[in-house]
């Protein structure tokens, strides 16, 4: 089954990023990883649904544009 | 490739007292705790409150240097900043996490555990062998641990739980956005601590000051995001300390989720055990989680243990962890969920009304049952609340 590609995909700022792991369970497809202290969006996993951008305690995650 | 029984990920409460319980179990078994952080209780992501009883169980708290701050008050405080002194309701302590963690380390090491800090599980998959294999980073090496039985106390994250095929995930409804500060030189009572419902400083949530000592508390806050202003937690702490604690110097700072859910479905799978936050094993009420992460923990460690020792540690007999904890609290939590759900729809309005009608209540009478009994009848609007905590 294809992917159907959103319009806009959640980024972090690593300079604001606590690497707390609040959004890791949030993300419905799964798509964000902590790992060697580096928390990563899997551009390719993301839908767009912005679950995590509003409960992140310090506003690190935004939605931007997919292209 | 390192051959272990139990690989536990994780060294909070839930995954310390896990090994210290299946190397107490069974002593002959080889026992690993995996902490990812560089050291073991920190960086401090909790408010350290404890209630005495369930302390008890795993350390005693007298004397120990563990512990921050004895406290027998509380205070509830409404959206209008009327006081609720509930005075000698009960013993609690705020910990010293950075010290309590790695006393619960030490003990789990105590009973011939291994404790390796500075190393991360990225990724396990079951082989053909009966056994996790789970990779391991430790400074900049990697290692493949092959395991019986994988405890997953890895906190909010709950990775392990993930790798094992579980639904871990959260309902945003049930995330609690945390922001704390510790503030010294502010003026508040030292024994107590203080809970503050209110739409406008922490929606869906409350703010706290949990003393750590004179002049010196813990003070932060939860929010729910999606009954936010558009704000984040920190937001939300800054606004409130601001107007609080205006004198106040800011000497640390910390944020995090806690999860004020039920317990996970299915906390087991072949050779795997989820406990503590990973699970979602937090009182929905209060936010609590150290003692439940110690009880999932001493309970995920025995069965861990004599699933081995049996030979059986497929998902049909690891089963029994789960109901076990079920009927210990994970059943009490569905409970205090309701609550919280029933508490959700009383307004500031009702809150400031309620704190001024129970303060007719002589303060040596004022115990948590009169309190709830005088909120019924005069304002029987939260009737549906007590209805629902009984269905």
């Amino acid at each position: 089954m294809r992917r159907v590609t959103p319009d806009t995909i959640a980024v972090v700022d690593l300079a604001v990023c606590d690497r707390c792991g609040l959004c890791l369970p949030l993300c419905p497809p799964e798509a964000i990883h902590l790992e060697l202290n580096v928390l990563t969006v899997d551009r390719a996993g993301c839908t767009g649904c912005e679950k995590c951008v509003g409960p992140c305690p310090v506003g690190a995650l935004a939605m931007v544009a997919y292209a | 490739m390192p051959d272990v029984d139990v690989l536990v990920v994780g060294a909070g409460p839930a995954g310390a007292v896990a090994a210290w319980h299946a190397k107490q179990a069974a002593p002959g078994l080889d026992v690993v705790v995996l902490e990812r952080d560089r050291a073991i209780g920190a960086p401090v992501r909790c408010a350290e409150g404890v209630g005495d009883a369930g302390l008890r169980e795993f350390a005693n708290p007298d004397g120990a240097d563990w512990v921050s701050r004895r406290i027998t008050d509380v205070i509830f405080q409404a959206p209008d900043d009327t006081e609720v002194v509930l005075a000698n309701c009960g013993l609690g302590w705020i910990l010293d996490r950075t010290r309590f963690d790695a006393f619960l380390a030490a003990q789990a090491a105590a009973e011939g555990a291994t404790v390796l800090v500075g190393a991360e599980a990225t990724a396990m998959a079951r082989n053909g062998d009966q056994r996790w294999h789970v990779r391991v980073k430790e400074r900049g090496r990697d290692d493949v641990y092959r395991a019986r039985v994988v405890i997953g106390a890895d906190g909010v994250e709950t990775m392990v739980g993930r790798w094992a095929g579980l639904d871990t995930r959260v309902p945003a409804r049930d995330m609690e956005s945390c922001a704390q500060y510790v503030l010294q030189g502010i003026d508040f009572n030292p024994d107590a601590i203080y809970l503050q419902f209110s739409n406008a400083i922490a929606p869906g949530g409350y703010a706290w000051i949990f003393p750590k000592g004179v002049g010196v508390a813990n003070v932060g806050l939860g929010v729910v995001a999606l009954k936010s202003d558009g704000r984040n937690a920190r937001q939300y702490l800054d606004d409130w300390v601001t107007r609080r604690f205006p004198g106040g110097t800011r000497t640390g700072y910390t944020v995090g989720g806690v999860i004020v859910h039920t317990t996970i479905k299915k906390t087991y799978a072949d050779g795997v055990l989820v406990a503590g936050d990973a699970a979602h094993m937090i009182n929905p009420l209060s936010g609590g989680g150290i003692t439940n992460a110690m009880k999932a923990g001493r309970l995920a460690g025995k069965t861990a243990a004599a699933a081995i020792c049996a030979g059986d540690t497929s998902e049909r007999r690891l089963a029994a962890y789960h109901h076990a904890w079920m009927e210990l609290l994970g059943d009490d939590h569905l409970k205090y969920y309701r609550i919280k759900q029933a508490l959700e729809g009383v307004d500031d309005a009702s809150f400031n009304k309620l704190a001024r009608s129970v303060n007719n209540i002589a303060p040596g009478k004022r115990t948590i049952g009169r309190v709830f009994t005088h909120a019924l009848i005069r304002h029987p609007q939260l009737i549906p609340v007590a209805a629902r905590f009984f269905v």
